[in-house]
């Protein structure tokens, strides 16, 4: 008669393991593992590098958000005038990533021994595991977005870093504004968008994430691109406008522009021109008073006023932040920054009020979204959070418990195995 | 595509209407107005109705003397305005309504009709402006604007959002005269621009010259140069007594302002008189190298203005 708890034993064992699940055990090999570390250090490196050239933003985007990223060896690195003209796939963050989180799970189920003597290094992959795949979920699902507040006021929506839209807000209404707005990627040169809750359609002519731009004396002067613009600022200030590609540099400012037709039934009532401040639309006061009205073209219809505006893709939120008082600090005799501080209200839904210090490091945290102290302007009194929605924000801290424990784990196991022997041989 | 609504964030004046079908829109505006249109006739576009936001309240007299001297009324007082007044509801707004017909002219004389609308501290004047036959017929037309207008006083100063057409009238009757330069253009006038000049020189560079009258004093003094100088793109002044940019001095022996800004690039001159019902502005404002040149020109100007009042 067989021993259940052996037989039981001899079920978990790796062998038995490796032989329910033949197909698996090429993906735990340990060469596999060193190979993807090996390229996740040639990725860190290209991309460190990339930085420079493409600033942050640009390098997250295209190695590590990517499966693949096409590097050019720099010409001014040896043999660059030879080398630098041949494309070099690199594998990106996805690949890699997903491809580590298989590996280690590969070699949980078929190599790993699962025991208490072990159990510590499970632990600690499985805080390795979870820490990929937090990473990962933050990358796809995590979204960045900006609060400028000036002084005395207070602010009830978020701005996007990239992306825009296009806003049309009818203000006729004293007590509400209605807003429709369209996304960027709806914006596509040559589509007619039927915007529900507006009485015109939208034809998109032009669109781009960026441009520079120029006063002309007449119509007759301005680029191919606004030639045909023949209302609004666009119109007026006789704008124009060349393409440029988006800048993904980190002070990078991008001025995404639009040209549109509006058409009631099949009649055209004009072409205009829009272009978004990457600082906010309120800013182009500051630009040149001629640019004052891009946050509000007015369009009259059918008895109603509308206003329209490109702009960084907004989110309102159901409550407030109001700035009461902003504070900041330089290391002395530097203009580097020590210390940056807001004092806020949080105007809640409810009506209640909850007063917050928000500085470097120790940010406000509600309703799953977290506002960082990002820039601070004391002359011009306002300041702008830096608010980060990550529904998977907590994953990292469960991960670090987790190697904490492993961790621990592991490392008592071997002290009380070591102090047992030390006890036995002195005994 | 998403459709929400909002708390109100728009700070401008709200001005909104439904367009009869028989009128159609003027594509160029400019000065103080916010709409401007015309009928659409067999003959070609006529007449003239405008939207003209005021940000203080103005006197309906003062702003019937402003239509009346160009159909050649003498100057209107109290008593005599309310022989061409009266009060007019249309839908759920009260107007003060006054009809000037051009004198000695019998047959289709020019009329104005004006409809004057009080709002807390705002005034709004639509101007119908045609020969009388036109406005007679498009009368049912002009009452069905007026009541499908929205107006609402906005939290910023009221400026036309784009440049703005205003009734093409003559030179007011009654206003100053002035000599100005040989080499200076004439340009377009209209009932609120009473003057036009182009200056010019061989180089590309540009000064447009113009002397605009307004009822009421417009917001006043300081709003007045506030806005010249955001023209140039100069900061704002705080107070108008000890900028040096401004000055006092006698235009027609009148108290008048002058400023006097330079800026790298534009530059802008001008004169400020504030009538006890009327307003004047000489403004010259072009590319500082010229204007420079033709400084001592517009000073010349100035001085040559006459009233005729005394």
């Amino acid at each position: 008669m067989s021993n259940p708890s052996k037989t039981k034993k001899r079920a978990y064992s790796v062998g038995a393991r490796q032989k329910a699940f033949p197909w698996i055990v090429p993906f735990a090999s340990v060469r596999l593992t060193l190979a993807l570390l090996s390229f996740s250090m040639i990725l860190i490196f290209v991309a460190t590098l990339e930085q420079v050239r493409i600033g942050i933003r640009g390098a997250q985007a295209e190695y590590f958000e990517s499966f693949y990223g096409i590097w050019y060896y720099p010409e001014q690195f040896w043999g660059g005038h030879l080398l630098s003209a041949v494309p070099l796939p690199i594998p990106g963050g996805y690949l890699l990533g997903g491809l580590l989180i298989i590996n280690l799970i590969a070699a949980f189920i078929t190599r790993f021994q699962w025991s208490g003597k072990k159990m510590g290094i499970q632990i600690i992959h499985l805080g390795i595991i979870l820490l990929l795949i937090g990473q990962m979920t933050t990358q796809a699902i995590q979204v960045e977005s900006r609060m400028l507040i000036n002084k005395g006021e207070s602010s009830n929506y978020i701005e996007r870093f990239h992306g825009v839209e296009l806003a049309i807000t009818d203000v006729t209404d004293a007590n509400r504004s209605k807003v429709v707005s369209i996304p960027e990627e709806l914006l596509k040169p040559g589509s007619t968008i039927r915007v529900p809750g507006f009485p015109l359609k939208v034809k998109v002519s032009a669109f781009g994430p960026n441009c520079s731009f120029d006063f002309k004396d007449s119509a007759s002067m301005r680029s191919a691109i606004t030639s045909n613009v023949n209302q609004g600022i666009g119109a007026s200030a006789n704008l124009s406008l060349t393409p440029l590609d988006e800048d993904f540099s980190n002070d990078a400012a991008n001025f995404g522009y639009l040209v549109y037709q509006l058409i009631e039934g099949s009649k055209e009532l004009g072409t205009w021109l829009a272009v978004s401040h990457p600082a906010g639309n309120d800013r182009w006061k500051m630009v040149h008073t001629k640019l004052e009205g891009m946050a509000f073209q007015p369009l009259r219809h059918a008895g109603k006023l509308w206003g329209m505006e490109l702009r960084s893709k907004r989110e309102y939120l159901p409550y407030s932040i109001e700035l009461l008082k902003i504070e900041n600090e330089f290391y002395q005799g530097t203009d580097i920054p020590h210390n940056f501080e807001s004092h806020v209200n949080l105007n809640l839904e409810s009506g209640q009020k909850r007063k917050a210090l928000v500085y470097m490091n120790t940010p406000l945290r509600h309703a799953g979204k977290t506002f960082f102290q990002y820039q601070m302007n004391k002359a011009a009194d306002y300041t702008v959070f830096q608010v980060i929605r990550n529904p998977s924000w907590l994953v990292p801290y469960v991960a670090c418990i987790l190697l904490s424990v492993g961790l621990l784990w592991q490392f008592s196991f071997h002290l009380v195995n070591f102090l047992r022997k030390q006890s036995r041989v002195s005994a | 595509m998403q459709t929400y609504y909002i708390e109100p964030e728009y700070e401008g004046p709200v001005v909104a209407w439904k367009l009869p079908p028989t009128w159609g829109e003027n594509p160029e505006l400019s000065g103080p107005m916010a709409g401007s249109f015309h009928v659409k006739t067999d003959a070609g576009p006529q007449g003239r109705i405008g939207v003209m936001p005021f940000r203080e309240a103005v006197s309906t007299l003062s702003i019937t003397n402003m239509f009346g001297m160009e159909l050649g009324y003498e100057r209107f007082t109290e008593d005599s305005l309310k022989s061409v007044m009266t009060q007019k509801k249309v839908g759920d707004k009260e107007f003060e309504w006054v009809r000037l017909t051009e004198h000695n002219v019998t047959r289709d004389p020019k009329t104005a009709l004006l409809a004057v609308y009080r709002q807390q501290d705002e005034t709004w004047l639509f101007p119908f402006v045609a020969n009388a036959n036109l406005i007679n017929q498009e009368m049912d037309a002009f009452l069905a604007f007026l009541d499908s207008t929205t107006l609402r006083a906005g939290k910023k100063v009221i400026r036309a959002a784009r440049p703005v057409s205003s009734p093409p009238l003559s030179k007011p009757k009654g206003g100053p005269t002035w000599e100005a330069p040989k080499h200076w253009v004439p340009g377009k006038a209209s009932s609120v621009r009473i003057a036009s000049y182009l200056v010019k020189d061989g180089k590309g560079n540009e000064l447009d010259f113009s002397i605009t009258s307004f009822p009421g004093d417009v917001g006043g003094l300081l709003s007045n140069v506030n806005r010249w100088l955001s023209q140039v793109d100069l900061p704002k002044i705080e107070n108008s007594t000890d900028s040096p940019l401004l000055s006092s001095f006698k235009l027609d022996d009148k108290d008048a302002h002058l400023l006097l800004a330079e800026n790298k690039e534009k530059t802008i001159y001008g004169a400020l008189l504030f009538g006890p019902s009327q307003s004047w502005f000489f403004k010259i404002i072009g590319e500082t190298s010229l204007a420079k040149v033709e400084k001592e020109n517009f000073l010349n100007l100035l001085e040559s203005v006459c009233f005729h009042d005394h």
